[in-house]
């Protein structure tokens, strides 16, 4: 496989993975949509290649980003990257073996919570996805979902009993997704989760978790170990979705109200006539 | 391929259990509820693609691992957990494929107006896989590629085994016997693999 020809895909901003894991001076191999990359880290910056040529190259919010192509958008604003009394904490990379779109799905999914989590993120005994509302920013190009609400088990690291989460989600680009969530410690604010992911091939994903949270009780490990926990309950559910590219083609698969932001996202993707990472249809003339 | 393809041996999917099994590149799957009722269904629920091979049996349903979407031995979901006051519309279903069990063995079709055949009883021996395309595997054992069984002599004995294609280069048996000494079948037929599979590689 190569670089893939889909503009749609081609014109975003994607990470490549946190600053922290591309050493000094050391050359990295990394992929993405496709193509093989080197990464080298200098005294001045990072430098990115594909095919010979360099490049475009941000460092934004611990992470480094690159894109094949020309991106309409700068990279999505992340204001609470400024708040000094937030964690950061990184987890990742996790390479699952699925299309990077499903894991976005994933991502924005209530109501897996007391099958896939069970007795951390949802609990069997209240497994109902309450009604919210979805909305699609044209001014910012996101997708947002709202007034989420979901019974926890335990839902951070730091959790002592159950408890009513609010959630919000927000998807910046196709292949990067953060949600807000009540922290257990600090109820008028909010921690942020973000999943960016690096699509490797149609099929093969590389998910990095980013966490800026408000916690001053649990240390880096036990933060970082308990989001690794979540997604390898995840992964298991991931890399066992048939197909596993997402499909956009109407009636492949059944949604339900719960559903309202997968949805809104499908439709999205659809309007921006992406096609990496998604299962090539038949229900359209020339496809 | 015949109407009726075994697919698995009824011993290997005791009540309680699912188990997936690859019938000519398709992902399907068995499972067993409370009634004893083998259900063969294609490995995928039609919510968000999850195979439910994964899932689990309470009673007489299947629950998807992914949301819960519990389905009746009908293949209708009954029970969607996050929206627990809908009444699911029969629209929403698994795909199933007709099943059968004779043999001591599970059966498929895609066409369930056909009958399924009628076996004795039988012995089960063991279920193996063999790296070998069907073809060369039923030249090998007698068999027929228009027949679901192949007839082996072994000792006193005359295995009767199922057989499916996995995909063109792969097979799966499924030994059964009157009163075969099952240890001596299981040895016998493992010799079997070892030369077919070696004589694929040289």
């Amino acid at each position: 496989m190569s670089l893939t020809d889909d503009r749609a895909a081609l014109d975003q901003w994607y990470t490549l993975g946190a600053l922290q894991d591309f050493p000094d001076g050391a050359e990295v191999h990394s992929r993405l949509l496709g193509e093989d990359l080197t990464v080298r880290r200098l005294a001045d910056g990072v430098e990115v290649r594909a095919a010979g040529r360099a490049l475009p190259v941000r460092t934004e919010y611990g992470h480094l980003w690159t894109s094949f192509g020309t991106p309409e958008r700068n990279l999505f604003e992340l204001p609470e990257s400024r708040e000094p009394d937030r964690r950061w904490i990184h987890c990742g990379p996790v390479r699952v073996r699925a299309s990077g779109l499903r894991l976005v799905e994933n991502f924005l999914d209530l109501a897996h919570f007391p099958y896939v989590h069970t007795d951390i993120l949802g609990s069997e005994a209240h497994p109902e996805v309450a009604k919210y509302e979805v909305e699609q920013r044209r001014d910012v190009d996101e997708l947002w979902a709202t007034k989420c609400e979901f019974y926890q088990p335990k839902a951070a690291a730091a959790s002592d009993e159950g408890q009513i989460s609010k959630y919000m989600y927000r998807v910046v680009s196709p292949f990067n997704v953060m949600l807000y969530k009540t922290p257990p410690t600090a109820p008028d604010r909010w921690d942020v989760i973000a999943l960016f992911v690096q699509p490797v091939d149609e099929a093969v994903s590389v998910a990095n978790a980013f966490m800026l949270v408000i916690d001053d009780t649990s240390t880096d490990a036990e933060l970082s170990a308990f989001q690794q926990m979540i997604f390898v309950q995840d992964k298991i559910v991931l890399e066992n979705q048939r197909p596993s590219l997402l499909p956009l083609q109407p009636g492949r698969e059944t949604p339900t109200r719960a559903d309202l932001s997968s949805v809104l996202y499908r439709r999205w993707l659809k309007e921006k006539q992406l096609r990496f990472g998604t299962e090539p249809r038949t229900d359209l003339p020339n496809a | 391929m015949a109407d009726w393809i075994p697919i698995a041996l009824s011993r290997d999917v005791p009540v309680g259990i699912t188990r997936a099994v690859i019938v000519d590149t398709r992902e399907v799957m068995i499972w067993r509820g409370e009634d004893g009722v083998a259900q063969v269904w294609e490995d995928r629920c039609p919510h968000r693609g999850m195979r439910l091979s994964l899932g689990f049996v309470r009673g007489n349903a299947l629950n998807c691992l992914y949301h819960g979407w519990q389905y009746g031995a009908g293949a209708n979901c009954l029970r969607i957990p996050a929206h627990p006051d809908l009444t699911v519309p029969p629209t929403i279903r698994a795909n199933a494929f007709a099943a059968a069990e004779t043999g001591g063995m599970v059966w498929m079709s895609d066409d369930s107006a056909a009958p399924p055949p009628q076996l004795p009883a039988l012995t089960p021996v063991i279920s193996l896989a063999i790296e070998v395309a069907p073809e060369r595997v039923l030249a090998e054992l007698g068999g027929s590629t228009a027949e679901p069984l192949i007839e082996l002599p072994f000792a006193a004995d005359t295995l009767q085994i199922g057989w499916h294609r996995v995909h063109a280069a792969k097979t799966m048996l499924h030994a059964t016997g009157a009163g075969a000494d099952i240890g001596a079948a299981t040895a016998h037929l493992r010799a079997l693999r070892q030369n077919l599979e070696q004589g694929v590689a040289a």
